[in-house]
């Protein structure tokens, strides 16, 4: 048997109505303070480019992939989510994915195909949301994944930065 | 045998070898690209470099393919002169190698790219640009040059002059100009020439049916046999997630094909994933060929079995000693003539390694028991006979395809075959796994016995052939002949 002992009130807090007052000024103070939540869906994530996002494709200026389909990231991806098939292509990178795809479900934003890429083409977007009603209109074929260069310029200039500083 | 003392360690070399051959045999892991255990040591890429003391000589750097072994010589292969050697080796062979990895069809089987990561240093000092050569040069049907990738180790040179017996490639040009090319630039002939790409220690060539196919590391490795001729040879089956079976590589077999297999066989599987399977069961119904179950198609042949009498089975050269074995339990049971379908020459028989004779286990089938007839015979027996059960993947194509289906005979025709036959006398047809799907046991030509391995699943609904001969043999012995009425 556990015996509780409860706290003697003192006078002050047996008379009530200061307690009262003190519990109502909390409430009015926080009322005017900086709010601590957002309204979610209206109001969207404050993205920098630290956030480390959905993994997307980069597209140089001139509608080229930069991904060669070397399979570093499928190799690397601890999720299993990446399945790259490639083709070759009459350009001087003779290699270029036919299909590639992430399962976004399984996907853990781990990042570690950034890290992996050879040839700066899968980069940690700031794309957070990830909703749909079926499972397979989630696996993003390329036609997800593409995104012109200038759009994740953010990050590409922030993980350079800390390469640099990494480096030296 | 003489006795060495290889890193400080007292071992017995076949005097007959050189000594990375002894190297290699005791587990020591020397460096090599142009050396090959099946080829001439030439002694070209000089990565081979290991330290030799030999009596009261001061100790010398030297290739170990072109050095052959001597009693009392001491060997040492990580001391700093013989590492520095290799590395400065090492160096030059990469001056003019693109490093392009990335899209590389070598990479992750590359000896140059396992030998860097273990030796070289991460980046060289060379300040000129590397030079620009062909990177897509087709040397016939199945094979690709890229010219920047070789590092001119001769393998390919050597293979087609000592294996094949028939110079078709050589080093071209001088010094820094040396490619790698066919004579008056003709394409490459004959039906060994996919082994070079095996050879090349390099990405230089490479297949081109297997042209940025996969990465290498993605596929799993199975150890077979080969079925496309009577020698059956050692392969490994390499398939890509589970499902597509994207190259077949010879496997070393000393008795059998040593490092080599021939281009028939080594893109036979082209055949294996043909589509058009005969997936799952039919059965002959008021509206033709309807689909049912696997046991209800099962209990129709052994129905088949017990109503009629003069039964004719037909076995395919490619069904394994364990099945054959099963087979001949069955047709006896049954009471059934049994004869294995043996296909004419195919022509292409060589003095290296195809026998011409494109039935992959003639040898086990007959030491089991199974007595072969040509393809006429068969269609014969099967005309003539009430009912007519072809087993085994091919044995349709190789009994007549045309034939079968046009016979005005009365016989009923069970088939368990890996694609269908459209034809009005098909009572039953079930559809059964290719060699690639399948486990079990070939014996070639000579008597060796060689195993095949199920690479990958087959598709939905469609059984092994084993388990479906199990199967009909119970099925058999429970309803005899007479036990179902007419």
């Amino acid at each position: 048997m556990v015996i509780v002992k409860r706290k003697q009130l003192t006078l002050g807090e047996r008379l009530y109505l200061p307690e009262i007052v003190r519990g109502l000024s909390i409430t009015v103070r926080k009322m005017f303070a900086k709010r601590a939540t957002r309204q979610y869906p209206e109001e969207p994530l404050v993205t920098t480019a630290v956030t480390r996002g959905q993994p997307r494709l980069a597209m140089n200026p001139d509608q080229t992939l930069r991904c060669v389909s070397c399979g570093m990231c499928e190799a690397a991806c601890p999720a299993y989510a990446i399945t790259i098939d490639a083709h070759e292509v009459e350009r001087e990178i003779e290699r270029e994915p036919e299909h590639f795809e992430i399962d976004m479900l399984r996907c853990i934003l781990c990042g570690f195909c950034e890290e992996a890429c050879p040839k700066e083409a899968i980069w940690m977007s700031d794309e957070l949301e990830l909703a749909d009603y079926t499972r397979a209109s989630l696996v993003y074929k390329l036609d997800r994944l593409v995104r012109p260069v200038s759009q994740l310029q953010g990050r590409i200039d922030y993980i350079e930065e800390i390469n640099r500083r990494w480096n030296n | 045998m003489t006795r060495i003392r290889l890193n400080g360690k007292e071992i017995d070399a076949d005097k007959d070898r050189p000594l990375i051959a002894a190297a290699l045999a005791n587990g020591v892991d020397v460096p090599h690209y142009c050396y090959h255990s099946g080829l001439t040591p030439v002694g070209s890429c000089r990565m081979c470099q290991v330290e030799v003391t030999e009596g009261e000589r001061p100790a010398r750097v030297v290739a170990a393919c072109r050095t052959p072994v001597s009693e009392g010589m001491q060997v040492e292969t990580q001391t700093p002169a013989a590492q520095a050697a290799r590395r400065e080796c090492l160096e030059f062979l990469l001056k003019n190698h693109p490093l392009d990895c990335a899209i590389c069809d070598k990479a992750g089987e590359c000896q140059l790219q396992d030998y860097t990561y273990a030796e070289g240093q991460s980046e060289g000092l060379s300040a000129e640009p590397r030079r620009k050569l062909d990177k897509r040069r087709s040397l016939g049907e199945v094979i690709l040059l890229d010219q920047e990738r070789c590092i001119l180790c001769s393998r390919c040179v050597r293979f087609f002059e000592e294996v094949e017996g028939q110079a078709q490639l050589t080093i071209a040009g001088r010094g820094a100009n040396s490619t790698i090319q066919t004579f008056a630039g003709r394409d490459l002939s004959g039906n060994y020439q996919g082994n070079v790409a095996d050879l090349c220690p390099v990405g230089a060539l490479t297949l081109k049916s297997f042209r940025f196919q996969a990465r290498v590391w993605n596929l799993t490795k199975r150890a077979s046999t080969c079925g496309e001729c009577s020698r059956g040879c050692a392969i490994s089956v390499e398939v890509l997630r589970q499902g597509q079976v994207k190259r077949i590589r010879p496997r070393y077999e000393a008795l059998v094909n040593r490092w080599w297999m021939c281009d028939t066989g080594r893109f036979a599987f082209e055949g294996a994933t043909l589509s058009g399977r005969l997936e799952g069961a039919q059965l002959r119904g008021y509206s033709g060929l309807e689909d049912c179950s696997t046991s209800e198609a099962l209990a129709a042949v052994a129905t088949g079995f017990a109503v009629h009498t003069n039964h004719v089975f037909i076995a395919s050269p490619w069904l394994t000693v364990e099945e054959g074995r099963d087979l001949v339990e069955l047709a006896q049971a049954v009471g059934a003539v049994l004869r294995m379908v043996s296909p004419e020459e195919s022509g292409l028989a060589d003095k290296i390694l195809n026998t011409g004779d494109p039935c992959p286990n003639r040898r086990g089938l007959a030491d089991v028991g199974i007595e072969s007839a040509s393809a006429p015979e068969c269609l014969q027996l099967c005309t003539g006979a009430e009912t007519a059960t072809l087993v085994g993947e091919r044995v349709v194509n190789l009994v007549g395809r045309e034939a079968l289906s046009e016979h005005d005979g009365k016989s009923r025709l069970f088939v368990f075959d890996t694609q269908a036959l459209d034809a009005a006398r098909v009572a039953v047809q079930v559809g059964v796994a290719s060699w690639v799907e399948r486990s079990g046991t070939w014996v070639n030509a000579d008597g060796h016995e060689s195993p095949i391995a199920a690479a990958r699943s087959a598709p939905a609904g469609v059984c092994g052939t084993q388990g479906l001969l199990d199967d009909l043999r119970a099925l058999v012995a429970t309803c005899a002949p007479g036990s179902v009425s007419r």
